[in-house]
């Protein structure tokens, strides 16, 4: 459905997106995961049409933005980064008018704007004005907005910053359903959790080049690791931990040991080990690792601190 | 520390950051005060009114009246006009060219002095002149009046003398008349000396030496607002017959010859205010979700225009409806073009707030280049004084100024009563700022950071 072919733009000496290459398929929602000025919000706005690349394609349905970006923008619904609504007019005035814009008139608009507003259980709010909304309301509303005139792909650009966590779920679910019902979402995002419970294949972005590409089951095969053993950091648990290292990578924060083993070390190494410093097996939590150690082993840094 | 010298502190910060106020501080009233020290010629020596078009129509063919015409020429504030500006080819000007002239739109004077065929008559003492006038500038017209009677006042005597001589040569004729000077010029110089031949010349011509009425007996100034018992004399001597040619019949004229400014000044700044609302869509993000869907740059950008016209529109209509309810602005008999004049000045109005918002990178800066430039074109524009008390260079960029041609419109409609066909010219001039002004506002926003 939708191509990237070595997709370039450049700010004056900074290369923001250096030759980012995607295919997605129909139905899709894809992750693209990657810190503050990784490049997502370049990427989104070339595949909007909101900036021209200076290098490489953006194709939509075989035809190319810049060639037929109106067709392709009817095809295309945008969630801006920010609440871009109108804070003096109320929630259905503000539908109206993006809706509008799309060619919606009439009984139409009217209907697809009471089910939008349903849809985030906004309905009761609907003749208020925007300014009244909490933060989570106004992110709501945002995201409806891009989508009365039923867009074939839901570009969402961090579409849940500063949002409360049960509007953030609200949202979630929202898109989810969205996405069964057919619709193919790009969502950016730099909270691994977000990328991890809504997307089917996620690519990681950082200094505008596409590090990799895949589901979080592909990704975290990358790893040179299967599992992640954690324990308490505790003098009782020191010399243990000091032979491990020995083993594996073993970083230590926040009062806690987190153990990833190298190759070839088997699980039964580690727990004789434990075992013969008097440590029982309840000390220690092993679970898979997430698309934070990922990154953290493509990029050299950690996704948080990025 | 205490919370207001902390939050002192913050806003001197924040100010020495902000580069647009960093210089609306310390450059714009620095060019400010220089720009306007020569837009009135301060310290210049060609500074008060200058260049006036004034009209004379010379049908005495007196060489006195010459002489008058002369000095005229001679005023800085004149700028003398004896030919009729279009015929062609060129002949003088006569009294029934006048009233036309002044009346039609862009009008090439607004003052005119008649010295007829009778100026010098025998058949009555004194002198008898006319003086046409479009006052639709208080300042300007009462500029032009006093500098008129100065300078016939100043040459009254010569006239006069020529008057007595007329009069006598009726009563006893003209041979007698030259006896009688003789007579006069061996008497006075076998008395008192001189020469009879000189003397009985100058009284031929009528020279009787009453130019001394109107010369300073020693060099201190007469108080202001006193007249010399001299110049009392002289102005019951001297009649001017004053013609109002054009607004004779507008019932408020001060107000209506204001209002044209006031109503130029007040949609400058108010549609300047809105264009920079560009500013505030860009920042909260609209304009991505604009432009996302199937809609340019240009739609946005028009769309802004088209709401500036109708803001700028339905204010200058209110200001107008307000000042006829409160000072008497006659306003329903010129509605249709009066509301074509509003249109029209309305999008030269929000073009040029488009073109601040196109220049600027915030709605500060914005805002600071709209104070400035609207204040130097309103007192280029002529919305302050009269342009013809600016210095010639000045002038020329007058008509340059959207106040200009604005107020240009409103005095046509409101003051001379002229008709749509009259104003067209006004209107191209105005549609034709509007259409340069957003050509270059467009291809700024094209280029500039607004649209990111």
């Amino acid at each position: 459905m939708l191509q990237l072919r070595s997709l370039t733009k450049r700010y004056g000496a900074l290369t923001a997106l250096d030759g980012v290459s995607l295919d997605l398929a129909r139905g899709e929602f894809f992750g693209l995961l990657g810190p503050n000025g990784a490049g997502k919000s370049t990427t989104m706005s070339l595949i909007a049409g909101l900036r021209a690349p200076d290098g490489g394609t953006v194709t939509l349905d075989g035809q190319t933005l810049a060639a037929a970006s109106s067709v392709a923008r009817l095809a295309l619904g945008l969630v801006p980064q920010h609440v871009a609504l109108y804070p003096d007019l109320t929630a259905v005035e503000n539908l109206r008018i993006f809706g509008e814009l799309y060619g919606l008139r009439g009984a139409d608009l009217r209907a697809r704007i009471s089910e939008a507003l349903e849809a985030v259980q906004l309905a009761d709010r609907a003749k208020e004005p925007v300014r009244n909304f909490s933060g989570g309301m106004q992110r709501r509303l945002n995201l409806v907005a891009a989508l009365l005139h039923r867009p074939k792909l839901l570009l969402c650009d961090e579409p849940t910053v500063g949002v409360d966590p049960q509007s953030r779920n609200a949202i979630f679910e929202y898109l989810e359903r969205l996405n069964r019902e057919g619709l193919t979402i790009i969502y950016s995002t730099h909270y691994m959790e977000e990328a991890t419970r809504l997307c089917s294949r996620i690519g990681i972005i950082d200094h505008g080049k596409l590090h990799a590409l895949g589901t979080l089951d592909e990704l975290l095969t990358r790893l040179p690791f299967d599992e992640e053993i954690r324990f308490a950091a505790t003098p009782d648990t020191a010399s243990f931990a000091m032979q491990l290292g020995a083993h594996g990578d073993l970083a230590t924060a926040d009062g806690a040991h987190r153990f990833r083993p190298g190759a070839g070390f088997k699980l039964s190494t580690f727990y004789t080990l434990a075992e013969s410093h008097a440590l029982p097996p309840r000390l220690f939590t092993q679970q898979r690792p997430t698309l934070e150690a990922v990154f953290l082993h493509l990029t050299g840094r950690s996704l948080r601190d990025a | 520390m205490n919370p207001i010298l902390a939050l002192l502190r913050k806003d001197f910060l924040n100010f020495r950051r902000n580069k647009a106020a960093v210089s609306l501080t310390f450059i714009v009233p620095f060019a400010m005060i220089w720009l306007f020290g020569q837009i009135f010629g301060v310290n210049r020596k060609d500074s008060g009114p200058n260049g006036i078009p004034f009209a004379v129509v010379d049908a005495s063919g007196n060489a006195a009246s010459a002489k008058l015409i002369a000095a005229l020429r001679g005023e800085k504030t004149f700028r003398v006009i004896t030919e009729h500006p279009s015929a062609a080819p060129k002949r003088p000007l006569t009294e029934a060219d006048l009233r036309p002239l002044m009346e039609a739109p862009g009008a090439p004077f607004r003052f005119a002095l008649v010295l007829p065929a009778d100026l010098v008559s025998d058949s009555r003492l004194g002198l008898r002149l006319k003086f046409l006038s479009n006052p639709r500038n208080e300042i300007e017209t009462q500029t032009v009046n006093g500098i008129l009677q100065k300078t016939i006042f100043s040459h009254v005597p010569e006239l006069l003398g020529q008057s007595l001589g007329a009069n006598a040569k009726r009563f006893i004729g003209e041979d007698r008349l030259r006896q009688f000077n003789r007579g006069i010029a061996r008497t006075v110089t076998s008395a008192f000396g001189g020469d009879a031949d000189e003397l009985e010349r100058r009284m031929s011509s009528a020279d009787f030496g009453f130019g001394d009425l109107t010369q300073p007996r020693d060099s201190s100034p007469a108080a202001p607002g006193q007249k010399s018992s001299a110049a009392d004399v002289l102005s019951q001597i001297v009649k001017i017959d004053t013609e109002q040619v054009v607004g004779a019949k507008v019932k408020s004229p001060q107000a209506t010859s204001l209002v044209g400014g006031w109503a130029i000044q007040f949609l400058l700044f108010a549609l300047s205010a809105s264009a920079a609302s560009l500013f505030r869509e860009r920042d909260a993000g609209i304009f991505q979700r604009l432009l996302a869907a199937p809609v340019t740059r240009a739609h946005i950008l028009w769309s802004k225009f088209l709401y500036g016209v109708a803001l700028g529109l339905v204010q200058l209509v209110v200001l107008f409806v307000a000042s006829s309810w409160l000072y008497g602005i006659e306003v329903l008999p010129h509605l249709g073009p009066l509301v074509l004049v509003c249109l029209f000045a309305a999008a030269a109005c929000t073009s040029f707030g488009m073109l601040l918002a196109a220049l600027s990178t915030s709605p500060e800066a914005a805002s600071g280049l709209a104070t400035f430039l609207i204040m130097l074109m309103s007192a280029v524009g002529g919305a302050w004084f009269p342009i013809t008390f600016m210095p010639e260079v000045i002038q020329y960029f007058s008509k340059l100024t959207l106040v200009y041609w604005s107020m240009e419109g409103f005095s046509a409609v409101l003051w001379a009563g002229q008709s749509l066909v009259q104003i067209l010219p006004i209107l191209g001039v105005l549609a034709g700022t509007t259409t340069a002004v957003m050509s270059l506002a467009v291809w700024r926003f094209n280029r500039g950071p607004i649209f990111g």
